[in-house]
C-alpha cells in the first residue's frame, strides 16, 4: 500500500493530541503546581500543612467520602432488584420501562433537583429541617438510573443456563442469588458503583438545594477556595479529591477485566 | 471503499478543525480605526438594558444613550463592549489574570476599598485604580447625594471610586409570621421560637458581620440608647458599630464562630438567590436581605398574592452597602469618566433604579419625583423625612418651607423606608470594610461552621461498608484464583 503522508494516522491524530494536551495535561499539571506553591509562585508544602491541621477539612473529606458510600450502597439496593425485573424478559417489561427509569435524566439536572426540593417540602421533608435526610433522597434520586443501566446490560447478556445449572446441581434460590447470580454482574456492580460514588463526593449542587447548604461536601471546599481567589489552596483540596478517585478507579479495575464491562449505554 | 471512507472522514476531520480556528479568532468582534471603545464590566442585571419583562427589546438602553449622547457633544463614535460578573471574586479574579483590559467595573464596598489599598501601597498592581479628575464631572457633584458624598469623603474614596446604588442590610419577614418586637434584634437568628422558619446569606463576609454584631449585642443595645438619649452623637455611634461589624481579632473569630454554629442549628438554611423566592412562597419567614432585593421581594409578593411583606434594621446597628465605578489601571480614564458622569443625570439614574429595584446614590428632582410618585400618600400621616439624603440636590419648590424634603405616608417599614432608611437608622449602619490579612482567618471559620460533624454512627456504617466490599473482593480474587488452579 503505498504511504499517503497527509492522510497518515499521526497526522490526523495531531487535532485529538492537541486537544488532550491543551485540556487535559496542561490543565492537570496547572493543579499540581498551584497545589505546591503559594500565592508568591514559590514551592511550598504550607497547603498541606493549612489542610491537614484543621481538623474540619479532613472532616469534610470524611463526610464526602461517607455520603458518596452510602449513596452508593442505598442505589445498589434498590437498583439491582428493579435492573434485575427489568431484565426478566419473561416478566413482561419492554425496553419502555427501562426508559421510564432513565427518563429523569434527560431533564436538566439543575430543574430537577429544584423540583425535587419543592416536592419534599411539600410533602414535609424540608431540607431545612432534615438537611441529611433531604440530601439523601436527592442524590439517591439522581444517581439511580446511573446504577441501574450498567446493572441492567450485564443482566441481559447474562447466561441463564448457568442458572438452571445451579438448580440442577441442588442449589436453593437463595444459593443460586449469592453463588451465581451476583459474580456473573460484578463487573456491572463495579461499574456502578464507580459511577455513583465519585461523582457523589465531588458534586456540591445537590447538596446545596437539597440540604438548603447546611450539608458541606468537598466539592463546597474547593468551590469556595477558588471563588475567595485561594487558588493555591483549592488547588490542593482537588488534587487530594484525584488522588482518591484514581484510587478508586484503580480498584474497580481490577476485577472484571476479562468480562465485557457493563457500560452505560 | 474503506480508503474513500477514510479520505472523507479526514476531510472533514480538518475541515472542522480548519472551521474550529477560524471561529475561534473571528470571536473577537471588529473594530473599526475611528472608533472608540469603552469596556465595562459590571453586576448582572444591573443597569437599564432598555427590556421589557421578557428580556425582548423596547428602547435603547443606557449605554446606547451614551454612545448617542458623546456622538452629539464631540461628533466622536464610541461604543461600548459591556460584560458582567456575578460575584466581587471573579471581577477580582479576571482583574488578576492580567489579561482584561476593562476601563470601569463596579464593585462592591470591600472590594473597592481592597483595590484603593493595593494602588496606595503598590502591593498588588494587577488591581491598582485610576483616579477620577472630579472637575471633569459636572453631573456628579451636582447630584449624588450629601449623605454618600460624605461617607466616600470621610473613607477618602473620593478620588478613586465614583457610588452607583447602595442600600443596607436587614430582615425582611413577613409581619402575619414574626412580631415586630423578636424581629428588631440580631437575637432573631438564635430565637427557638422561629427554628427553621428563617434563612441566612451563605455568604461569608455577611454572616460574620451578623455573627459579630450579635456577639456584640449588649454593648450595641447601650450605645444605641446613649445616641437616643442624645448622650453621644451619629457619629460616634457609627463608629462603634462599624467597629464591632468588622472586629476581626481572634478572640472574636472563635466567639463568631461559636455564635454561628449555633445559629446554623436554628435557621432553616442558607441561601444566596433563593431567600427572595421562598420568602414569597411562604417556605420560610424571614431572612437576611440587602434592601434592593428587600423591595423586589415586597413587590413579588404584593403583586402574586397580595401578600405583604416588611423589612427591619436591627435595633443593634446593622451596615450599609454600596457599588461604585472603578477605573482599573491602564483604563481609557476620559472616556471612562464620561460615562460614569452620564449614569450621574438624575433622569439616568431614575432609569436605572426603575429598572433595577435598587437604590440610587444619586439624589435629585428626578429622583424625588420617582419617589413620590410611587410611595407619597396625599393623607399620609407620617412625615418621612429624607433631608439628609437629598438636601442641596433639588429645585427649590421641592422643599417644605422650612427646609425640610418630607414625603407624606402611612406605612412604614415598607418599600419607601426599605429604599430609603431614615436618618436615625443610618446612624447605627457600619460599612463592611475589607478584612485585609484577616481574610483567611475568617474564610477558615466560615468553613468550619459549614463542615458537618461525623458522627460515631456513620464510622460505624462506613467500617461496615468497607468490611462488606473487602470480603466480596477478596472472594472473587481468591475465586479466579481457584479458577486458574482448576485450569493448571
Amino acid at each position: 500500500m503505498r504511504k499517503n503522508n497527509i492522510f497518515s494516522r499521526k497526522t490526523l491524530a495531531l487535532p485529538y493530541a492537541i486537544f488532550m494536551i491543551l485540556f487535559v495535561v496542561i490543565p492537570l499539571f496547572l493543579i499540581v503546581m498551584y497545589a505546591f506553591t503559594n500565592s508568591d509562585g514559590k514551592f511550598t508544602l504550607d497547603n498541606f500543612r493549612s489542610f491537614f491541621s484543621g481538623g474540619h477539612n479532613i472532616n469534610t473529606l470524611m463526610f464526602s467520602i461517607f455520603i458518596g458510600m452510602a449513596n452508593t450502597a442505598i442505589c445498589l439496593l434498590l437498583g439491582y432488584p428493579a435492573a434485575y425485573i427489568l431484565a426478566k424478559k419473561n416478566m413482561g417489561f419492554g425496553k419502555a420501562t427501562v426508559l421510564l427509569f432513565v427518563m429523569p435524566m434527560w431533564i436538566n439536572f439543575v430543574l430537577r433537583t429544584a423540583a425535587t426540593r419543592d416536592l419534599l417540602f411539600a410533602i414535609g421533608i424540608s431540607g431545612g429541617e432534615h438537611p441529611y435526610f433531604a440530601t439523601m433522597i436527592g442524590m439517591v434520586y439522581n444517581y439511580l438510573p446511573f446504577v441501574i443501566l450498567p446493572l441492567y446490560t450485564t443482566m441481559t447478556k447474562m447466561d441463564l443456563s448457568l442458572i438452571e445449572a445451579s438448580y440442577d446441581l441442588g442449589a436453593n434460590k437463595v444459593q443460586t442469588f449469592f453463588k451465581t447470580v451476583i459474580p456473573m454482574t460484578m463487573p456491572g456492580i463495579a461499574s456502578a458503583a464507580t459511577m455513583v460514588f465519585m461523582p457523589t463526593m465531588s458534586s456540591y449542587v445537590i447538596s446545596d438545594v437539597m440540604g438548603e447548604r447546611k450539608i458541606s461536601l468537598i466539592g463546597n471546599s474547593i468551590q469556595l477556595y477558588f471563588d475567595q481567589g485561594l487558588w493555591n489552596l483549592g488547588s490542593l483540596v482537588a488534587l487530594i479529591m484525584l488522588i482518591i478517585m484514581a484510587f478508586g478507579a484503580l480498584c474497580t479495575d481490577s476485577d472484571g477485566k476479562e468480562d465485557a464491562r457493563g457500560g452505560l449505554w | 471503499m474503506k480508503k474513500i471512507s477514510t479520505i472523507i472522514l479526514s476531510v472533514i476531520l480538518c475541515l472542522s478543525y480548519v472551521l474550529c480556528l477560524f471561529w475561534c479568532f473571528s470571536e473577537t468582534p471588529e473594530s473599526k480605526e475611528d472608533e472608540l471603545v469603552l469596556k465595562v464590566c459590571n453586576w448582572q442585571d444591573y443597569i437599564d438594558e432598555g427590556k421589557d419583562d421578557d428580556g425582548t427589546k423596547i428602547k435603547d438602553s443606557v449605554m446606547e444613550m451614551w454612545e448617542k449622547d458623546y456622538y452629539n457633544r464631540t461628533g466622536k463614535k464610541v461604543r461600548v463592549q459591556y460584560d458582567t460578573f456575578e460575584t466581587n471574586e471573579t471581577m477580582l479574579n479576571t482583574l488578576r489574570t492580567g489579561r482584561s483590559d476593562y476601563d470601569l467595573v463596579c464593585p462592591s464596598d470591600y472590594v473597592i476599598q481592597k483595590m484603593i489599598n493595593a494602588t496606595i501601597n503598590g502591593d498588588d498592581e494587577s488591581i491598582a485604580v485610576e483616579k477620577y479628575d472630579i472637575s471633569k464631572m459636572p453631573n456628579y457633584t451636582k447630584n449624588v447625594s450629601p449623605y454618600i458624598a460624605d461617607l466616600f469623603e470621610k473613607n477618602d474614596w473620593t478620588e478613586y471610586a465614583v457610588p452607583y446604588m447602595w442600600g443596607t442590610v436587614g430582615f425582611l419577614y413577613n409581619p402575619e409570621a414574626v412580631s415586630e418586637e423578636d424581629i428588631s434584634t440580631w437575637d432573631f437568628f438564635w430565637n427557638t421560637d422561629y427554628k427553621n422558619k428563617m434563612t441566612c446569606k451563605d455568604v461569608s463576609r455577611d454572616a460574620y458581620v451578623v455573627g459579630s454584631l450579635y456577639v456584640h449585642r449588649e454593648e450595641l443595645k447601650e450605645v444605641n440608647l446613649k445616641y437616643k438619649n442624645g448622650e453621644i452623637t451619629a457619629e460616634e455611634l457609627q463608629k462603634i458599630v462599624n467597629d464591632a461589624a468588622n472586629d476581626t481579632c481572634g478572640e472574636n473569630i472563635a466567639k463568631v464562630e461559636k455564635a454561628l454554629t449555633d445559629m446554623k442549628e436554628n435557621i432553616y438554611g442558607f441561601e444566596v438567590d433563593s431567600g427572595k423566592t421562598d420568602i414569597v412562597s411562604g417556605k420560610i419567614a424571614a431572612n437576611l436581605a440587602w434592601s434592593g432585593d428587600a423591595v423586589y421581594a415586597m413587590d413579588l409578593a404584593e403583586e402574586e398574592d397580595g401578600k405583604e411583606l416588611a423589612f427591619v434594621i436591627p435595633e443593634e446597628g446593622s451596615t450599609v452597602w454600596f457599588d461604585g465605578w472603578v477605573m482599573p489601571k491602564g483604563a481609557n480614564c476620559e472616556l471612562a469618566q464620561d460615562f460614569v458622569d452620564f449614569l450621574c443625570k438624575p433622569e439616568i439614574a431614575v432609569l436605572n433604579m426603575d429598572y433595577i429595584g435598587y437604590t440610587s446614590a444619586v439624589a435629585g428632582d428626578d429622583i424625588f419625583d420617582l419617589v413620590c410618585e410611587n410611595y407619597e400618600e396625599e393623607e399620609g400621616e407620617y412625615e418621612y423625612d429624607l433631608t439628609y439624603f437629598f438636601a442641596g440636590t433639588l429645585s427649590p419648590d421641592k422643599y417644605t418651607e422650612d427646609g425640610r424634603v418630607i414625603v407624606r405616608t402611612n406605612t412604614l417599614g415598607r418599600q419607601l423606608t426599605t429604599q430609603y432608611p431614615s436618618l436615625d437608622e443610618v446612624a447605627r449602619c457600619g460599612i463592611m470594610e475589607d478584612f485585609g490579612d484577616r481574610n483567611e482567618a475568617v474564610l477558615e471559620m466560615w468553613t468550619k461552621v459549614k463542615s458537618n460533624n461525623v458522627t460515631v454512627l456513620s464510622y460505624i456504617m462506613m467500617t461496615a461498608l468497607i468490611l462488606v466490599a473487602g470480603y466480596m473482593l477478596i472472594s472473587s480474587i481468591r475465586r479466579k484464583l481457584k479458577k486458574k488452579k482448576m485450569r493448571r
